[in-house]
Order: C-alpha cells, then structure tokens, then sequence
C-alpha cells in the first residue's frame, strides 16, 4: 500500500466498520434472507405444467425466464440498496461534525467521499452477491441452468450500483435524505421502465429512448449477462456496448460526487 | 508566514461573517483570536482548513491553499464541537488520526503511547469515546491534535469542558508544543488563557479586526487584556 492510497483505505475500512454498526444492516440481513427463501419457494416447482395460449408449455422450458426475472430483482434490490446506504453514508458524518477532525487531516476530500461510498458499496454488493448467488445455485441444482453467466450478471449488477450509489450520495450533499429516497427510487424505477421496455422490443422514443440507449444500463445489462439462460430468444445489445456505458457512467458518477463534495461548504 | 489571511471576506448570503480580515502567524508565534460570539472566530478557522472558502481575498496555510491536502500536513486541529465517533476505542481513534497524519508501524505506535501518557489516558486507551466524559473527550481530543508533533496547531476553546487540572494541563500541552517550535492559534473566550500562552493577539468584532499585534502592542499601559478586549468590542 503506498503512502498516498493508505489513506482511502484506512479511511475506506472506517466506512465499512460504520456502515456494518447501522440498524439497517440487521434489515438488509432479514430481508436478504427471506429472499432467498421466496427464491428457494419459486423455485422448487419444477414438474408443473403451464397452458400458454392454448398450448401446454413445460416447467423446464420457462424456467430460463422465470430465473432471469429472479436475478433481475436481485440485481435491482443491490441497487437499491447501494443508493440506501450511500444517501446517508456521506451526509451523516457532515451533519454530526465527525467528519471535520478527518478532513483537517492531509486527507483529499475526494479521497474521503469514495472511501465512505466504498463502504457502502461492500455492504450493499456483499448482499446483492449472497442474493445472486444463492438464486443461481438454487437455479443450478434445481433447473440445470448454467452458472457462470452470474459472474458477469453481477458484475453488471455492481457497476449499476457503483453508479447509483455515486449519484444517490452526491445528491445527498443538497438535497434531505427523504428527499434522496424518492429521487433513487424513482430514477431506479424509471430506468428500469425503460429497460425493460427495451427488452421486450418496444420503440422507444423521446426521454425513455434515451434513458434506454444512453442511460446506465442496469437491468439491460443484467439481462444481456444472462442470455444463456433463456436461448435461443435473442436479447438485445452487445457485451462491449453495455460494458462502455457502464464504465462511462461509473467514471461520470463517481466525478461528480468528488466535484460536489469538493465545492461543499463544511460546517 | 505559517498561516495568513489577505483581505478576506465571507459572506453566507446576505449575511457578513468576515469583512475584510488580513491575519498572519509568524513561524513558532502563537497568535490568541479573541471576539464576542458571532464574531468570526470558527468562521477563519474553518476557511484555514479549507472547509469553506472565502468570498474575497486570498487564504494560505503553509504558503498552500487550505484546500489542498498537503497544506494540512504537520497541522493539528482541536474543534469547538468534538465530535468523537462513540464506537471508537481511545486507542483505535487515536490510531486513525496518526495514520491519516502520516504516521506508520513503530513511530505511530510510539506517538499513540507517549499521547496516552501526555494527556493522561494511558489507562482509558480501551475504553470506548462514547464513554467518556467531556472532559476526558477534550483530552483525547488534544492527544489526536498533538500526535506526531504538528508544527501547526488550531485550537478552537481548547479548554472547553476541562477541570481546572486540565485547563493547566492543556496550558502546559500548548506552551510544550510553542517551546518545540510550533505555531499556534487559539481561539478562545478564556482570555487568561490566551494571556498565558499567546505572545500575539487579534481581537475580532463583527467579522472586523478590532486590534492585532504582539500582545504588549495591542494592550494600552496598566490594562488587561479583559480591559482591551472590552474597549475593542464596545467601540
């Protein structure tokens, strides 16, 4: 560890050990687990018979899409869960004071909003990852699909919340921390919307068509990640695309927090 | 100059919190910031440490600006509001503080020792900050200001919360860190205090500088520094 990146882990380790202290993190434990147990539920039927205009189609043969929407709700919930955290991670030691004796220190302030965004993002991806992968082990066992794409469906799912998480916490620097809530969960939402929209082959125009096509890829990308499982029905995009915009609306994210952060005025 | 403020104001809205200031701290001086509330006082400490930037006029810490981190490297600072994360241990705050003042392996464990010992807490270092009563906060507060011997220090009511012991003892900490060599500032409303460590003054009123100077230039023959504070704050 050199001497000039000690600091954002030392300080990245104390917003771990923070964000692991909040009440919250019980939460996000239960709820990860009760999940797991809906997921375990939906996916023990495996010899049912479903009648589809008119045509009966095997359990086997739509297991693909029934998991595929199973990852993208988890993917969704790492999501979420990464704006959570992030909109208070950064606000909260800035409102309480603690923040000052840090920042009085040879400590950037760049360095000290990703390191507590860093923190944020271990708890939210640490949950997101036993979610995933837990479905996709029950998946695996259950349905016989393949688990490697879950390796790339999650690392789609952590670049969407490296992104969220910088944007929810940078909005936090203005704006209340309710306020942050309804502004992560309608941008969440809305992205999604058109994503999936997206998918199922819809044209889009006007603001969703460039959400879609210019937007931070969150569930497309995961979908993409996860072609495999529902072949041979073709999923749109491609890995190098939707890897750029990921890589591109990180960068810009985590930019503009530190920008934000930098211009803040500190009580 | 350690520190200077060249003509700076800042304004929060329509309201003025420093007009005009021009402040500086020679190399190993202590300079006491003295003012009636609302007089400014945290508001330059906090445009020292780049926590807020002026409106007009230039800011320099170590010939740096205040918002560049290495400005603040060697400089120690002790707020008005400590606030201590209440989960921390004595020791492990005080490690955090000695790491991110660039301290590492034997040294730091050297300076987090001596720290303990100077400031009285060698048998609190396991005890959690949330424990810990005022007064002993505002000793681990000083042990952190003082690790690694900074050769700048910012003292916001440095002998807030103490007992008189500590009050004596934090006079000591302040005069022991003068005698190496460092520079101080301290602002405070302990105006005794700041007669017993300070060798400059600046008496602010209204965000204006009222009176500066070495302290035998701002006090007129046979007054106190009480008697020049209030004749500086009523006119």
């Amino acid at each position: 560890m050199s001497a000039n990146s000690r600091p954002f882990f030392v300080l990245a380790r104390e917003a771990l050990g923070d964000a692991l202290r909040r009440r919250l993190v019980l939460v996000i434990a239960v709820a990860s687990l009760l999940s797991l147990l809906v997921v375990d539920s939906c996916t023990s039927c495996g010899s049912a018979t479903i009648v589809r205009n008119g045509q009966s189609v095997a359990m086997p043969e739509i297991a693909g899409f029934s998991a595929l929407a199973v990852a993208i709700a988890c993917g969704l919930w790492t999501l979420i869960l990464a704006g959570a955290l992030a909109s208070d991670h950064l606000a909260e030691p800035l409102a309480d004071g603690s923040a000052g004796l840090v920042l009085a220190r040879p400590v950037g302030r760049g360095s000290f909003a990703l390191a507590r965004l860093a923190g944020a993002l271990v708890i939210a991806l640490g949950s997101g990852g036993v979610l995933l992968i837990g479905a996709g082990c029950l998946l695996h066992a259950r349905q016989g699909l393949p688990w490697p794409p879950l390796i790339a469906a999650f690392g789609a799912s952590a670049a969407g919340a490296v992104t969220v998480g910088a944007l929810a916490m940078a909005a936090s620097l203005q704006l209340p921390r309710i306020a942050t809530l309804l502004l992560l969960l309608m941008g969440v939402a809305g992205v999604a919307a058109a994503n999936f929209a997206g998918l199922f082959g819809a044209q889009l125009g006007g603001l969703a068509g460039l959400v879609d096509g210019y937007g931070p890829p969150l569930v497309s990308s995961i979908a993409f990640a996860l072609r495999e499982w529902i072949a041979p029905t073709a999923v749109p995009g491609n890995a190098l695309a939707l890897g750029l915009r990921h890589g591109v609306w990180m960068l810009a994210s985590a930019m503009l927090l530190v920008h934000a952060f930098r211009r803040a005025e500190l009580d | 100059m350690v520190l200077e403020l060249a003509a700076v104001s800042k304004r929060y809205g329509r309201r003025s919190a420093l007009a005009d200031v021009s402040l500086a701290i020679p190399p190993g001086a202590a300079l006491g910031l003295l003012g009636p509330n609302g007089a400014g006082k945290t508001t330059t400490l906090r445009l020292l440490l780049g926590f807020t930037r002026p409106s007009q006029g230039v800011v320099s810490l170590r010939g740096l600006r205040p918002t560049d981190p290495a400005a603040r490297r060697g400089v120690a600072y002790l707020p008005e509001r400590l606030c201590l994360p209440a989960r921390m241990t004595v020791h492990g705050f005080l490690k955090l503080h000695g790491t991110l003042a660039g301290l590492a392996g034997a040294g730091l464990a050297r300076e987090i020792d001596a720290g303990l010992a100077l400031t009285g807490l060698a048998d609190r270092a396991d005890d959690r900050l949330g424990g810990l009563s005022k007064g002993l906060a505002q000793r681990v507060g000083f042990a952190q200001a003082l690790l690694g011997e900074p050769g700048l220090l910012l003292l916001d009511e440095p002998t807030s919360g103490l007992d008189p012991l500590g009050v004596r003892d934090a006079r000591d900490w302040i005069l022991a860190a003068r005698a190496r060599g460092a520079s101080v500032l301290v602002s405070s409303h302990v105006l005794s205090e700041v007669e017993r460590t300070c060798d400059h003054v600046a008496i602010l009123n209204q965000g204006r500088v009222a009176a500066q100077g070495l302290l035998a230039e701002v006090l007129r023959p046979g007054e106190s520094l009480e008697d020049a504070f209030v004749r500086c704050v009523r006119s």
